[in-house]
């Protein structure tokens, strides 16, 4: 049924967010259009305050001309896509095996001490989340850890508390 | 010869009949193994297969499942199964039927049973006075399961260690 | 083609085949989960794992293609150690509920574990637990079984055209589901039931009802719509449990619709008759046939010598069976009643004359998915007839021009090259600017019998492209659905059609009635054509006037007037009217309890032997699959009995193979004389376009007595129910109304009370008023004026 609805979602998408999927359309051939889903997800979450609302879902699939359960099924695979509200700031602190042998443990320990909040939770003001991700292939310099688009490495408890207090 | 006098001496002296008596003796004080049936009974094996029950659990929730093994392997087809989903959406039977004239106490039911549910108790002295009185159905056994609960679970223990 | 081994059997196969095809094809067994032959290729169970010489690692048979000189293992050492492990890990999450699963017994992962697994297992650690979802009323779930072999999210996506299952989640918290939950769309849904090797979907109707092994299966077919479908009911005792489809690569493939699957809980209605029932001073009494029989022998005699045997009407449905047809009609000329007809809700009989022997396709049903262009003309395909929407969607895929002209919106699971929508008053002079195109086009001269319509008829740009498009087609095809069938000037919109396909090269296909139009036609169930479809010299009334004549008597077979006819206000009324009124149904309800005189149960097509034949020409006979409930029975059986009570010559029939046969005889021996379809059109009279109009649809779960009493079908998403009028936005503000309100409707001197559903897929000036449903049955013509006022 919902196959040739007319999208009435389109609306929600910000114009600047169009013009850049608009962008990685034309990368795609005509055909492959679904290619362009991950590059178009990455920035409607930018444009929501880091998170993906199911109606910002539907309007991606909509504005893709894709069925919405592909466009489901993307946003739940990948863990850089967050489907509940997030703080400011996304810490990802990577638990793959390097890391872990680098001691990534006591890294979290130190974050969840200092924030107060267990892994994969919001501190209350909405400024910091923790959240535990796969390998972010820097495995040279583990343990590490990703705020927004910088990944910050070695990591030492110390070095923690500089990062942080950093952050506005 | 001395075949001879020793059989008109044995005849003489009514020597088989006192041997005949002393048998009759010894057995007429000897320990007495006759059951007063029906307020004595003898006793019977753990495997004994007799009258049908379904167990219970110790919540009260019956264990049947419907699953239909017991139907299925019965090789007499004495049992007959209905089944529905309840309201809450577990499988369970609406009816089911042991119609104890085909039944041939094989003990398949029994053994085919995944959750110990149809059993065959020790009871063994039932009759029938009316026609219908044969077909056992699920609150009948229920009930036998019920009454039996005890004897039915210690059974099963005894018994435990060659299954 | 190349030569491979496969378990030291030499064997040649097409290049680029997988070895699984290869190996089911020599009969060499690979276990497998999610590799299914009609479904691409997704290698993600990895249970087919053989060895191939040479090639370092087990790899997948199903995703494997083959090379020349390959040597494959599918029993060796590694091989089995391999698919070992596999079904080791396949079980690692796969709940050990067996006794409670509606699979067990008819299970592939049971089957292939006993096979191939181990006999205990080594995964002493938790297993996980998935929440079940909810896919509406036709589909059960269990998703703690689910192994993730995705048959049904790529089901979805390739065959059912409507994705909605998906892969949620990865690694372990992988899921299947919809993400938002909802009820399935899809009319194919429940093949999804098949495909699941697992109990992971199971049917809902028949949830825990049964066991594969208690069952039996019967051969049938399916008696819902123009294809078909080969399916096996599945019989306990003597209960029909549920129906599955039966493999025919010529007509269903390897699908069923859910409507053939699920009709089966028609046939356990509660308003079944099982006993023959006479009106006594107005109320229904129990008799025994013959009393029934007496009665109604008596009463027909009566009506016929009082007012003669024209005032006796004949109607049947269009899903009896050949050899009923066959006997009714043999009946009713041979008391000089011509009034037969099983054309219930077409309206425009005008081109009768001209029409071919019978409905069809004009193609097998597997070339449709071959065309190279399909002209859907008032089709909703894929709602009327599911399987056929499927072979257009096939067609579709493969990069056919799919173009539709209709009277609103249908929402196609396929791409459409375009899609016109117009006012009913305006669908003949579209297709008519069309066929004017194609004649301007190649420069002939019009033909005289369409001249004096197309002479007015100004050409537009769409006209001319779907024309051209016609014409340079490799393999076009016309298809009429149920709104070119049902539109008051069917005879022109068939004439042009045909017109229209003779001038560009296409085929014409009539996607008819229910599951026997083309056997009623052959049978002789027409009203001016005997049988083979041999033209009479009495010509009688058709369906819709005999309605309108109000006749004295009718002998209505498995119809329900106010239901099934296009007309109900004008049907019920003159049942409601007649002297005397049997009813040859399977229930009593509606009218007919209310208005009829003698109800002769017969019974529904799983306990009766007989013949169907479907839109391709295929003569297909079933037996019956259990015993005829109470005292009803086969219809052929009652007419027989009819036939000599009324001291007919030739009803000493034994079976209906015997029917069938003489049937056989008649058209092997008569010859048709062949139908030209160039019905002579006059000048066609337009209504204005601007007045409100009623469109009638019968929602896929209302168009005959045995879906419209299944409850888990009106339950489903796409059943098109409840009974509402549907309009688009602009005249819903237009009438100060929205979602839910109540409107009345009003045809005529009848008007009703409907709940309105705002739906911008109807044109403006027109409202879908759906039939099939007794809310709606008071309206009149399906597609006439009618108005809306805010109640």
């Amino acid at each position: 049924m919902a196959l040739q609805q007319l999208s009435q979602t389109a609306d929600l998408l910000s114009e600047a967010s169009r013009a850049k999927i608009d962008m990685w359309l034309k990368k795609y051939p005509a055909e492959q259009q679904r290619s362009a889903v991950i590059p178009a997800l990455h920035i409607v979450q930018e444009q929501n305050q880091g998170w993906l609302t199911t109606e910002l879902l539907d309007a991606v699939a909509d504005y893709l001309a894709l069925p919405k359960i592909a466009v489901y099924e993307v946003a739940n695979f990948y863990s850089m896509f967050e489907l509940s509200p997030v703080g400011r700031h996304k810490i990802c602190v990577c638990s793959s095996i390097s890391c872990m042998l680098c001691d990534n443990e006591s890294i979290m320990q130190h974050l969840e001490k200092r924030l107060g909040i267990k892994m994969d939770e919001t501190t209350q003001d909405g400024k910091f989340t923790l959240k535990r991700v796969e390998c972010l292939a820097a495995c040279r310099n583990a343990p590490v850890l990703q705020i927004g688009h910088q990944y910050h490495e070695n990591l030492t408890p110390e070095k923690i508390d500089a990062i942080l207090d950093g952050l506005e | 010869m001395l075949k001879r006098i020793q059989f008109y001496l044995k005849s003489f002296f009514l020597w088989e009949l006192l041997q005949g008596l002393c048998l009759t003796g010894r057995y007429l004080f000897k320990r007495k193994i006759t059951v007063q049936f029906p307020e004595e009974k003898t006793p019977s094996s753990a495997r004994f297969r007799g009258l049908h029950a379904l167990r219970r659990y110790p919540n009260g929730e019956e264990r049947c499942i419907a699953c239909k093994l017991c139907e299925a392997v019965c090789p007499a087809l004495a049992i007959t199964i209905e089944s529905e989903p309840r309201e809450d959406g577990s499988r369970r039977t609406t009816r089911y039927d042991i119609d104890l004239f085909k039944c041939i106490y094989c003990g398949f039911c029994e053994e085919s049973c995944p959750v110990d549910s149809i059993v065959e108790t020790g009871e063994m002295h039932y009759h029938f006075e009316n026609r219908g009185e044969n077909i056992m159905t699920k609150q009948k056994l229920l009930a036998i399961g019920d009454e039996f609960e005890k004897q039915i679970a210690e059974a099963r223990s005894e018994d435990a260690l060659f299954r | 083609m190349v030569k491979i081994e496969i378990d030291g059997k030499q064997v040649e196969a097409e290049p680029g085949s997988m070895i699984i095809e290869v190996a089911d094809r020599e009969g060499v067994h690979i276990p497998r989960f999610c590799y299914h032959r009609k479904l691409s290729i997704a290698a993600n169970c990895r249970m087919c794992i053989v060895e191939v010489e040479k090639m370092g690692k087990p790899v997948p048979a199903c995703a494997t293609p083959v090379t020349d000189g390959m040597c494959v293992f599918t029993k060796s050492e590694k091989a089995r150690a391999s698919q070992k492990a596999v079904m080791e890990f396949l079980l690692i999450n796969h709940p050990l509920d067996c006794p409670i699963c509606d699979q067990g017994g008819e299970c592939e992962l049971q089957d292939v574990s006993l096979g191939f697994g181990q006999d205990i297992s080594r995964f002493a650690e938790g297993k996980r637990a998935v929440k079940d979802k909810n896919l509406g009323p036709l589909v059960a779930t269990d998703m703690t079984r689910c192994i993730h072999c995705t048959r049904c999210v790529r089901f979805g996506q390739e065959i059912a055209g409507v994705p909605e299952l998906g892969l949620i989640g990865r690694g372990e918290n992988t899921e299947i589901g919809m993400y938002i939950e909802h009820s399935m769309a899809s009319e194919l849904s429940g093949n999804i039931i098949d495909l699941c090797p697992v109990g992971a979907l199971t049917s809902k109707p028949f949830r825990f009802a049964a066991r594969a092994w208690e069952l039996r299966a019967h051969a049938s077919i399916a008696a819902h719509d123009c294809v078909g479908s080969n399916i096996y009911l599945h019989t306990r005792c003597s209960e029909i449990m549920r129906a599955v489809p039966n493999d025919n690569e010529a007509i269903n493939e390897t699908w069923i619709s859910d409507r053939d699957r699920y009709s089966y809980q028609g046939f356990a209605s509660d308003e079944r008759v099982t006993r023959p029932l006479l009106r006594k001073e107005g109320k229904w009494q129990d008799a025994d046939w013959q009393t029934a029989f007496q009665v109604t022998v008596d009463s027909l005699k009566k009506v016929i010598a009082e007012h003669g045997a024209d005032q006796v009407g004949v109607i049947l449905s269009p899903n009896a069976t050949l050899e009923e047809h066959y006997l009714l009609q043999k009946l009713a000329r041979a008391l000089d009643c011509h009034n037969i007809d099983h054309r219930l809700r077409e309206t425009d009989f005008s081109d009768q004359a001209s029409l071919s022997q019978y409905p069809s396709l004009g193609m097998p049903i597997t070339k449709l998915e071959k065309q190279d262009m399909i002209f859907l003309l008032g089709a909703n395909i894929q709602h009327e007839q599911p399987l056929l929407g499927h072979r257009v969607r096939k067609a579709s895929l493969q990069g056919a021009n799919v173009t539709a002209l209709s009277v609103m919106q249908h929402a196609y699971n396929f791409s459409l090259n375009s899609q016109q929508v117009v006012h009913p008053t305006a669908f003949v002079n579209a297709l008519a600017a069309i066929t004017k195109a194609a004649y301007q086009h190649a420069n002939v001269q019009v033909p005289a019998h369409i001249a004096a319509v197309l002479e007015t008829i100004d050409v537009d740009v769409t006209a001319q492209q779907i024309a051209e498009q016609l014409k340079d087609a490799d393999k076009a095809s016309i298809i009429l659905g149920n709104t070119a069938l049902y539109h008051p000037q069917a005879a022109y919109v068939r004439t042009l059609a045909h017109a229209l396909a003779q001038q560009t090269g296409a085929s014409v296909g009539t996607v008819s009635d229910g599951a026997n139009s083309a056997g009623a036609c052959l049978a002789g169930s027409l009203p001016h054509r005997g049988p083979a479809g041999i033209t009479q010299n009495n010509t009688g009334l058709d369906t819709q006037a005999m309605f309108a004549a109000g006749l004295k008597a009718y002998v209505l077979f498995n119809v329900e007037p106010e239901l099934d006819c296009a007309n109900p206000g004008v049907a019920s009324e003159a049942v409601a009217k007649a002297d005397f009124v049997v009813a040859m149904n399977p229930y009593n309800a509606g009218i007919l309890a209310q208005y009829g005189n003698v109800i002769l149960p017969i019974v529904p097509v799983s306990e009766t032997s007989g013949t169907f034949i479907n839109i391709e020409g295929i003569w297909q006979h079933f037996a019956a699959a259990t015993v005829a409930q109470g005292q009803a029975r086969p219809g052929w059986k009652v007419l027989r009995v009819l036939g000599n009570l009324l001291e007919i010559e030739g009803f000493n029939y034994v079976s209906s193979q015997e029917v069938c046969d003489e049937i056989r005889e008649i058209i092997n021996t008569q010859n048709f004389t062949s139908a030209d379809n160039e019905h002579m059109l006059v000048r066609l009279e337009t209504a204005s376009s601007e007045t409100l109009w009623r469109i009638t649809q019968w929602p896929i779960y209302r168009v005959d007595n045995v879906v419209r009493r299944a409850p888990a079908l009106q339950a489903a998403a796409s059943s098109g129910g409840p009974a509402a009028v549907h309009f688009n936005r602009h005249l819903a503000d237009k009438l100060q109304l929205t979602d839910g309100d109540t409107a009345i409707v009003k045809q005529g001197d009848e008007q009703i009370r409907l709940k309105v559903a705002v739906n911008n897929a109807i044109p403006n000036h027109c409202a879908l008023v759906p039939g099939g449903f007794s809310e709606t049955a008071n309206l009149l013509d399906s597609f006439a004026e009618l108005t809306i006022v805010r109640s």
